[in-house]
């Protein structure tokens, strides 16, 4: 494999390439003279920017080097907990292309996108009964975004209501890191409540908190351990009785669709991760999307505009999709105003439409199996270990019978046995050709791993990675220690990379 | 669906594994009082065909840019993108991988955004950048609150930062809901009536935390008097300027006139504008600003056998590491579409670049001059020279004219009374590297036409 990805680009880094009259794309001549654009003297470039002169062949050949130096869901198994890493239909990518929506300008009047604020419309619509919410905006463009903007509208909610003393949120221990952070940066004040012993909110710790202070509380079920919080509407009540929001991190949607929704448990906001639940490739890194639901006590504070429906009126310009609504954007009364500039990430929503015209209702038999995946894994890995005599070597992150979309393993045993830790066994896994789980979160459970297979992988794939699972725990400490030995390159040392800030590329080097 | 689930008709097999019968044994933990007990009220499921002839329906009923000769821009232009972009892009390694947590098998990505934090280093004079965010509007937000975290504690106008007042207003209302919970008042910097910045105004902002102003501003305008105000602002103020990156083939970078932090809309570079989103914030800043910017940072590294290699660095800054205390709680990006830009500029190259600018901007300077032989046009910022886009002064509304020009196929611009209420008759026409000579002649001609029968109706 070496020679194969040495082979591939010369030189391996793009700043290298300098051919002196090198182009990637040819252009047209601009459309009239250039000697003379008066540009004002002290704006004048000085000089260009030190980017790489390369040709075409070249470009390809570069990036395919890098993709083949990355993976991705297509690639191989992808466990990464929290993170709902399922296939993505490459019919969405080409519905994305079209120039229906590639070519569109989100300035354009609405006589010129009928189709797209139908498809918006229907999203909102979706997602509204997906999840028990009244009100839908598809602005936030991620989870984060999302997240923020919820707490934001609360935020509004309350002061139109004159409620100015509150001023803290409520986040489990157990929650993702944008929660404290998204509301901090809304102005609240963080308050953090432990979690039972097996991970499970704890109502009197919650009882403890609330007051007349409290604005919110953030809150994911299934919790990030992949485990169903069977108190969550009594948890609801508490912070309602106090006068409280209830917010709905979405980021682990995929296992709930159709079996209950966070309006049912009493929530008031919720986010989606389209990103997670709703198959936009996550791209490396992003773009995402997030949009969030509200019940109809918080849907005047929306950002705006969304999208509304009435029936077709003489005068309207109708196109293919008004045969029997007209569709426009509406600003609720008492917006939020944006959180984007524009209508929020609208490529990833039109995926995301595709990816829920392919299940429809039958969005349900997609959650179950999702949960259907997660619990056999956890189970053949429970087998597996036990027959293979490894099972002391870790725990059950939360001791339940049945888990969600996803679980988590403490690997703490095998730290105190072997000196191993949940990063060495990651490691190990990439080894074995597997993305590694989530490791080291959530945070109240010790060396902890979360594993997170989605409903697009086969039993086959399922059966194969409990053993492979199982081998890494088998492992020598030497080998692990000194894993992985067949990437692209071997562990990296990021401490180094701090202490030894190169951030771009260091051409008088 | 049943072309997406590997396990469809294995279910009781896997279950029986488990020692459970149905799939209602894996929901027991949810508590009747919360089930949901109806079928989700939503439609059945398509098949690939029918969805995709579903979306080129649905999708068709919109005007495509394409379609029309257009003059609307306000911020996201119609740039051509090479079609090897959308062919790399695409390739499952990038597309469908995470965030890179695990750096020995993300090097890829890694070092393609190393790549493109150099880029946009290079771009705009400045030490560093990070691998973006969400767009232009939340990037001019994060500096802000940026800037404060950086200069609060030696500013004697404390956590106050001033604003251009031609941002346009929903980037001032994302600025507002980014910044409202800081505590951070923003005030206004004032404009000439020519369209540059007033330098007497700017005065007023030392001691601040930092100014934002954009070049080529809103109007259109580039301009020179921003090269003298690091002066004026003084070190502990932030000078934070929003740009359109291909300008900057022609115009200084930011970096080199006293900019601290550059922010501005990626799109131009890699990626068609697909309605507003997703796009991609540009976000680079001076080292005194790099402990408190937002996002991802990758950082050059070793292995254990020293070979290079790349990974997520300066994480204590952020939300999974610091939770309530982070700089930004972003966390998701828009990694690939900055992808698709560092992709873009490499094919580009600095000479390309130069020439790209250049198109861009000979097609504006070429619509001026012709534009400008209709008299009954105004051009009330003539003076100035512009990069893009320039304002037209209609002897009627510019939403009439708008409607005008649209039935003759004509996308005709913006109508600037939707961001400066007190100017009904503002057109802002824009111009790029899509515009041929022919498309400027049109505009000419149903511009005449129409000015002309404003004249029959105000004689």
């Amino acid at each position: 494999m070496d020679c194969f990805d040495e082979g591939g680009d010369s030189l391996s880094h793009l700043f290298e390439h300098n051919g002196a009259s090198g182009r990637g794309y040819s252009q047209p001549e601009p459309i009239s003279p250039v000697d003379n654009l008066q540009i004002p003297s002290s704006l004048v470039r000085s000089k260009l920017p030190r980017w790489p002169r390369i040709s075409e062949p070249e470009m390809v050949r570069h990036y395919t080097w890098l993709s083949n130096r990355n993976f991705g869901i297509d690639t191989g198994f992808y466990p990464l907990g929290s993170c709902t890493m399922k296939h993505n239909p490459r019919v969405n990518e080409v519905i994305a292309q079209l120039p229906g929506i590639a070519d569109l300008h989100p300035l354009q009047p609405e006589h010129q996108i009928q189709g797209t604020l139908a498809i918006f419309h229907e999203m909102q619509e979706m997602l509204g009964i997906c999840a028990g919410m009244d009100a839908v905006t598809l602005q936030p463009v991620a989870g984060a975004q999302g997240e923020f903007t919820a707490i934001r509208c609360i935020q509004e909610y309350f002061r139109s209501r004159g409620e100015l003393n509150r001023t803290k949120v409520i986040v489990p221990d157990s929650a993702h890191g944008t929660n404290p952070a998204s509301a901090s940066m809304a102005g609240f004040e963080i308050v953090e409540i432990p979690s039972q012993a097996d991970g499970r909110l704890d109502l009197d710790a919650l009882r403890a908190v609330v007051g007349d202070d409290t604005a919110a509380m953030m809150i994911t079920n299934p919790s990030t351990l992949g485990v169903f919080e069977p108190e969550i509407a009594e948890a609801a009540a508490i912070v309602h009785e106090a006068g409280g929001q209830m917010y709905y991190d979405g980021a682990n949607f995929n296992a709930i669709l159709g079996r209950t929704s966070p309006g049912i448990m009493g929530f008031d906001a919720v986010h989606y991760n389209l990103h997670k639940t709703f198959s936009q490739p996550h791209g490396g890194g992003g773009p995402g999307s997030g949009p969030i639901g509200v019940k109809s006590h918080l849907a005047d504070f929306l950002p705006g505009p969304i999208v509304e429906r009435r029936e077709v009126a003489s005068g309207d310009t109708l196109t293919a999709v008004n045969d029997e609504w007209w569709y426009h954007w509406q600003e609720p009364e008492h917006s939020i105003g944006k959180v984007q500039q524009w209508h929020g990430n609208s490529g990833a929503v039109i995926r995301s439409w595709a990816f829920y015209r392919r299940y429809g209702k039958d969005l349900k038999t997609m959650s179950e199996h999702a949960v259907l995946n997660a619990n056999y894994l956890r189970h053949m890995i429970m087998k597996e270990a036990e027959e293979k005599g490894v099972s002391h070597v870790f725990c059950d992150g939360a001791p339940v019978d049945v888990v969600k979309h996803e679980f988590t393993l403490s690997l703490a045993p095998l730290k105190e046995q072997k000196g191993l830790g949940a990063m060495d066994v990651a490691k190990g896994l990439l080894d074995k050709g597997y993305m590694a789980p989530t490791v080291y979160f959530p945070l109240i459970v010790p060396e902890c791993m979360m594993i997170e297979p989605t409903e697009t992988e086969s039993k086959e794939v399922l059966d194969e990675f409990a053993k492979k699972f199982v081998e890494v725990l088998q492992e020598d400490a030497d080998v692990l220690h000194n894993a992985p030995v067949t990437t692209k390159v071997r562990r990296v040392d990021e401490v180094y990379a701090a202490r030894n800030l190169t951030l771009s590329y260091p051409f008088d080097e | 669906m049943v072309d997406q689930l590997p396990n469809l008709g294995r279910e009781k097999e896997m279950l029986a594994a488990m020692g459970m019968s149905t799939m209602d044994d894996l929901f027991a933990d949810i508590p009747e009082s919360v089930r949901m007990n109806e079928e989700l009220p939503l439609r059945g499921p398509q098949s690939e065909e029918e969805i995709l002839a579903d979306a080129r329906r649905i999708l068709g009923a919109n005007v495509a840019l394409g379609d029309r000769v257009n003059f609307l821009g306000a911020g996201l232009n119609r740039n051509y993108v090479p079609a090897s972009v959308f062919q790399l892009v695409t390739r499952g390694e990038f597309l469908t991988s995470y965030t890179p947590y695990q750096p020995e098998v993300s090097q890829g990505m890694l070092q393609a955004m190393w790549e493109f934090q150099t880029l946009i280093s290079e771009l705009v004079g400045l030490e560093v950048a990070n691998l973006s965010v969400y767009d232009v509007s939340t990037a001019a937000a994060e500096a802000i609150t940026c800037s404060v975290r950086v200069n609060n504690r030696k500013a004697s106008q404390k956590s106050t930062v001033y604003v251009s007042e031609l941002t346009p207003p929903a980037r001032i209302s994302v600025i507002h809901n980014y910044t409202q919970g800081g505590g951070i008042t923003i005030k206004t910097l004032r404009h000439n009536s020519d369209g540059t910045l007033d330098l007497d105004s700017l005065s007023e902002a030392a001691g601040s935390c930092g100014i934002y102003v954009e070049q080529p501003n809103p109007l259109g305008i580039l301009d020179g008097g921003l090269t003298s105000v690091k002066g004026i602002i003084g070190d502990n103020t932030a000078f934070i300027v929003g740009v359109s990156p291909v300008s900057l083939g022609l115009v200084e970078a930011p970096g080199n006139y006293g900019a601290d932090i550059v922010v501005g809309e990626g799109q131009a570079l890699g990626s068609p504008i697909t309605y507003g989103g997703p796009l991609y914030g540009i976000f680079a800043c001076t080292k005194a600003y790099l402990r408190q910017m937002p996002g991802r940072i990758v950082g050059r590294s070793i292995d254990v056998d020293g070979n290079e290699a790349f990974c997520l660095t300066l994480s204590t800054r952020e939300q999974h590491i610091r939770r309530h205390r982070a700089t930004s709680n972003i966390c998701t990006n828009e990694t690939l579409i900055a992808l698709m830009g560092a992709m873009h500029m490499s094919l580009l190259g600095p000479e390309g670049l130069e020439k790209l600018a250049q198109r861009n901007m000979a097609a504006c300077q070429l619509a001026k001059q012709k534009l400008s032989e209709i008299s009954s046009l105004n051009m009330p910022h003539s003076i100035n020279t512009h990069y893009n886009e320039f304002v037209l002064e209609l002897p009627g509304s510019a939403s009439e004219c708008i409607s005008y020009l649209d039935t003759q196929g004509l996308i005709g611009g913006f109508d600037l009374s939707n961001w400066y209420p007190d100017n009904e008759n503002w057109l802002l026409v824009s111009f790029s590297d899509q515009t041929t000579s022919k498309d400027i002649d049109l505009l000419v001609a149903h511009l005449s036409v129409w000015t002309a029968s404003m004249k029959g109706v105000t004689a």
